[in-house]
């Protein structure tokens, strides 16, 4: 049977043109396009300025995409498309429809990380009461102790700070999760708690579109891989078929 | 690739979008006589707001915008680039020469410029707010904090001492300026206090919309971060539609959704923040992205 998918970007491009240095243009990524389903698990793999990242913006929009479609299903059958919604719509389904966890949290100047987790939650449609409960129970799950929850994030290590973005990212988890590198700064014992969070949500119908710096988290986490080169989409592997070197710890 | 399907088109879902509160066509302020040429002699291109045919300054023009119930949008530029003559423009302080301004009301839909100035002075009594830079333009300073605040209330009608009290003494709480300073001079307060006794007063009648200029600029550092951190507090728990003119990205970044940004009196981008933030287009925006992440 046919799925209809949750994420379908068709012919994505993406340039920058850098008007200091006598309007240059670089190109980030071309001619993107591929799908992902309702709990279907991809991995982004390629070397380091392949375009990654850029593409996991663009589709959150944080990038504008030159040219191109982002359509995202919103409703059992229906679906926007990212690159043409105005910038108010673009607010009202981020959070809701799709999130977005990135590899350096840069928290909110004095928050405490219990708030800005239960501030993701209530933007999630969650009451006051519900959205801290929920809060707590996501720290709890990535390992954040409890003495930790109304200490301000931007004090906290890298590690724990990236434990409090992925918390935030999960805690009320939308259709499509975008990860770019959630888990680059973890200790062993954190790094299989927060693979083991990751997993659950496939289990739960979360699409993932995500780039790990490493082999062993794609294999454990992606059905699919898609490889990148130069900004061009060139290959699909299978995570047990895929090149080492073509993670991005391979810098 | 492998695996992929082409599908037709799909059905397009209608997405909910809050509803705007003020809504902006077309402002404009020239100081001095103007024309198309002269206004077509001015802004980005021309490198000015000042026109090179007759002299006039074109301090803004063709400004439209959209803010909603329990949004934050972000006026950026640099100083005279005509953010806060439009924010002055909105609060009745100017006259513009061109454009529309409409606000949703408890009395209904109002064009904002054609009303007199007896209606201008009830709309930023009770609807529309704003917190000025400099805490002299939004206060009198040889009046108490408790006074300044209940001036609003009895212009709406209060009358009662012990309630004018009583939400005066809420406000400032709410703002975090100790109770025992009421009944002081505003003129011996701390800039930040004198702030945080502004915004009280600006919340005095829970307006729907609140102007800020430039907030927090000239505060020192702690005490910038506490009035920011107010500010923020206070948009998340009412929804009011805000508008925050400020040369600073961080005061911007934190407190905004989205931006226009201005450069010789016309908007030259308008984006999400984490847009203009990330990736800026306009040249102008790039250079002062540059300079802020330097």
């Amino acid at each position: 049977m046919r799925r209809d998918p949750v994420l379908d970007v068709r012919h994505l491009h993406k340039s920058f043109v850098l008007h200091a240095v006598s309007d240059r243009r670089v190109a980030a990524f071309s001619d993107i396009s591929f799908q992902l389903t309702v709990g279907e698990h991809v991995a982004l793999a390629g070397m380091s300025g392949a375009g990654k990242s850029s593409l996991l913006k663009s589709i959150y929009r944080t990038y504008r995409a030159d040219s191109g479609e982002v359509w995202l299903q919103i409703h059992a059958s229906e679906y926007v498309n990212m690159c043409s919604l105005s910038d108010a719509e673009v607010s009202a389904i981020r959070g809701h429809e799709i999130g977005y966890v990135s590899q350096f949290l840069r928290p909110e100047p004095r928050r405490g990380a219990l708030e800005i987790v239960a501030r993701s939650a209530r933007q999630r449609g969650m009451s006051v009461e519900d959205a801290r409960e929920a809060a707590a129970a996501a720290l709890s799950r990535v390992g954040i102790e409890e003495r930790l929850w109304d200490v301000y994030a931007s004090v906290l290590s890298g590690g724990e700070k990236q434990r409090v973005n992925l918390a935030a990212g999960t805690v009320h988890p939308p259709r499509l999760l975008l990860l770019d590198e959630p888990l680059s700064a973890l200790d062993p014992d954190n790094r299989e708690r927060a693979l083991a969070l990751i997993a659950s949500l496939t289990k739960r119908g979360v699409a993932v579109l995500s780039i790990f710096h490493d082999m062993e988290a794609i294999q454990r986490l992606a059905s699919r891989v898609l490889v990148l080169e130069k900004g061009r989409l060139v290959a699909e592997q299978s995570p047990k078929d895929l090149d080492e070197r073509l993670t991005s710890a391979a810098r | 690739m492998t695996n992929m399907v082409e599908y037709g088109r799909y059905p397009v879902a209608r997405l909910a979008v809050p509803e705007w509160m003020l809504r902006v066509e077309k402002l404009g302020k020239v100081y001095g006589a103007h024309d198309d040429e002269v206004i077509a002699s001015t802004g980005p291109e021309s490198g000015t707001s000042k026109s090179s045919l007759n002299g006039s300054i074109v301090a803004a023009w063709d400004v439209s915008f959209e803010v909603a119930a329990g949004e934050a949008l972000g006026l950026v530029g640099e100083s005279g680039s005509g953010k806060t003559t439009v924010l002055r423009c909105l609060a009745g302080d100017l006259s513009p020469s061109v454009g529309n301004a409409r606000l949703r009301t408890s009395r209904g839909e109002v064009a904002m410029f054609d009303l007199d100035s007896a209606e201008r002075r009830l709309l930023r009594i009770d609807t529309l707010a704003v917190v000025y830079q400099d805490p002299a333009e939004g206060l009198k300073m040889n009046v108490s904090a408790g006074g300044n605040i209940a001036e609003p209330l009895t212009a709406a009608g209060w009358r009662s001492f012990g309630k004018i009290r009583a939400r005066a003494s809420d406000l400032l709480t709410r703002t975090e300026v100790p109770i025992n300073r009421m009944d002081d001079l505003v003129r011996g307060f701390s800039g930040g206090m004198k702030q945080r006794v502004q915004i009280a007063k600006a919340l005095a009648n829970s307006p729907s919309v609140v102007l800020f200029d430039e907030p927090t600029t000239g505060l020192d550092a702690s005490v910038a971060a506490g009035v920011l951190d107010l500010i923020r507090s206070l948009l998340e728990e009412h929804r009011i539609a805000a508008i925050v003119v400020s040369h600073d990205f961080s005061v911007i970044e934190m407190l905004t959704s989205r931006c226009l940004v201005m450069q010789h009196g016309r908007v030259v981008e308008s984006a999400l923040t984490d847009q203009l933030l990330e990736d800026p287009h306009h040249p102008y925006t790039q250079r002062l992205v540059a300079a802020a992440r330097a």
